[in-house]
């Protein structure tokens, strides 16, 4: 027998490759926002938002509000749910902007 | 992300003289709005089907099989864009290193119609569904949102759309917006789900550009057949409730996974990283080397049981499909394109009955739900409601203890040594007596789940 390597060599892509697999268009504005800035700021200690989001628009900020990268935004909704103090804004974005998948 | 480049169907967008032009308006371009408009399309409805993505099926997600027993009574599923059918089923449970597999592929699903289950790309399929509704006769807008619900009193008459002088006005609106339903729920016709109840996933859909005969050879197929590959336990999602996936497309892979909300805001590392680790388990990344990536999807799965389906009929307006919470997952089956299909046609057929009547009020649609409750939807649903209960309050024993016990009790009892036989399988019904608590525990553990068999 030959050696062959246990676990072959499987390549996973970083997470901006990933994002750029999709068909995105800008709709100028985020869709995504936080309610009231200062719960992220004072009550919220868990970033349940970062934890969640597959594609890295949530982000811990400085100042304890979330950076939001909404053009990262792959529109499966899982920040609205996952913030226990539903302080999460959440919009279809508008006339066909956002992410388009070819295969889905 | 790149600039925008797909532009496949483009419509024209909605005008102001569609404002009381149709009998009804559905929200959402997937597979329950169009199997609704369908329906009401052959019963000679003028339906106006808004879809907010670039095409129906731009905004789409789904793990990869789609089961088409209603489907193929309202369409010609035999000119869909289909990609595999499903051939073999096979759930393996993962520990780190380890992985138990069973795998089924009974004759009959090799012949048509191949038990109703077939691997799609919803971008090529949803689009296509779309047209067949527009065949029938309904008008098809795209790029156009629906930001919210027009009402008089109690009663919704038509929907206000992101379109300038963008309200459209009509007898009956169809709610197929989606799990994440922010139409229904601005409207207060849906309570915000639970995130316990709520699975996010993600998958990739993978080319192999170095082997035309990967998938072939990998997964054993010939011809149109494909496989579906279910995995579960501490290899596939961690300690999270949840499970990943392998579906064989015509050229491409579909690989994923999905777990709860309430797993990923706490223990379980984030979806990619998840995904990541599940790609590279010893057991799946030989089906996976050399493999590209075509596409990084995400969505979020209702997985909230029976419980979870809101009030289905109003006054003037029905929920259908994900946004009614029409999913199951029970482990074994993972469902919801057929939910979906299925309720669609049940709401088609009874706002054209309504129509008939020229009634709009709830007690005019509730043909609706109960049929949808008299169907496999919701009888399945509350048929599982108590295993997927039980299954995740014994989650660490199914998925963690147990899977390590058979791995190591497969190893034991087939281990090559000079000790007899007889040894190795006593030991290796110890390890697994001792994973369930002993005979006692054997007997409780068959009696929580006896209503399986």
């Amino acid at each position: 027998m030959s050696v062959q390597p246990h676990v072959p060599e499987v390549e996973n892509e970083s997470i901006e490759d990933r994002l750029y697999t999709v068909t995105y268009e800008d709709p100028g504005d985020s869709h995504l926002d936080v309610a009231i800035p200062g719960i992220c700021a004072e009550k919220c200690v868990t970033y349940d938002c970062v934890s969640v989001c597959p594609a890295d628009v949530w982000r811990k900020g400085e100042d304890g509000v979330p950076n939001i990268a909404y053009e990262n935004c792959l529109e499966c909704g899982s920040c609205r749910w996952a913030c226990q103090h539903g302080n999460v804004e959440w919009e279809y974005p508008e006339t066909g902007a956002g992410v388009t998948y070819k295969n889905g | 992300m790149n600039d925008a480049t797909i532009d496949r169907t483009d419509r024209e967008t909605a005008t102001p003289e569609y404002d009381d032009a149709f009998d009804a308006i559905v929200v959402g371009a997937g597979l329950a709005g169009s199997a609704a408009a369908v329906t009401m399309a052959d019963r000679g409805l003028d339906v106006l089907l808004i879809e907010r993505g670039r095409f129906p099926g731009a905004k789409n997600v789904f793990g990869g099989v789609l089961y088409t027993p209603t489907l193929r009574e309202l369409v010609d599923i035999d000119a869909a864009p289909l990609e595999r059918y499903i051939g073999e089923r096979r759930f393996g449970m993962l520990t780190d290193d380890d992985e138990t597999a069973v795998s089924i592929s009974p004759g009959e699903w090799h012949d048509p119609p191949h038990n109703d289950s077939y691997t799609v790309l919803r971008g090529e399929f949803d689009e296509w569904f779309a047209e067949q509704a527009v065949e029938a006769g309904a008008t098809l807008v795209t790029r156009t949102t629906v930001t919210g619900l027009l009402r008089e009193g109690d009663r919704i008459v038509g929907v206000e759309t992101d379109r300038p002088d963008g309200a459209i006005r009509a007898p009956y609106v169809v709610l197929a917006e989606g799990g994440n339903s922010l139409v229904s729920e601005g409207a207060d016709l849906k309570d915000r789900e639970r995130r316990e109840n709520i699975a996010v996933g993600v998958k990739e859909v993978l080319e192999f550009p170095d082997s035309d005969e990967a998938i072939e050879q990998r997964f054993r197929l010939s011809g149109e057949a494909g496989a579906a590959y279910h995995y579960f336990g501490e290899g596939a999602v961690g300690d999270a409730f949840g499970g990943g996936f392998v579906y064989t497309n015509e050229d491409t892979v579909s690989v994923g996974l999905a777990y709860r909300l309430s797993d990923a805001a706490t223990s379980q590392p984030d979806p990619e990283a998840t995904l990541n680790a599940f790609k590279t388990h010893p057991a799946v990344s030989p089906l996976l080397r050399g493999a590209r990536t075509v596409e990084y999807t995400a969505k979020t799965i209702p997985e909230g049981g029976p419980d979870s389906i809101p009030e289905l009929v109003h006054d003037g307006a029905v929920i259908v499909g994900d946004a009614a919470g029409l999913v199951l997952n029970n482990g074994i089956h993972l469902e919801g394109t057929n939910m979906a299909v299925e309720s669609g046609y049940h709401a088609g057929e009874a706002v054209a009955d309504a129509a008939g009547t020229g009634r709009t009020d709830a007690a005019a649609l509730e043909a609706y739900r109960e049929d949808l409750e008299d169907s496999f939807v919701v009888e399945n649903l509350e048929r599982y409601e108590w295993l997927i209960e039980r299954v995740q309050n014994d989650r660490e024993l199914l998925f963690e203890d147990l899977p390590e016990a058979v791995a190591d009790a497969g190893h034991e009892y087939f281990k090559m040594d000079r000790a007899p036989k007889e040894r190795h399988a006593a030991a290796a019904k110890e390890q697994l007596l001792e994973a369930v608590g002993g005979y006692t525990g054997a007997a409780k553990l068959a009696f929580r789940y006896r209503n399986l068999i």
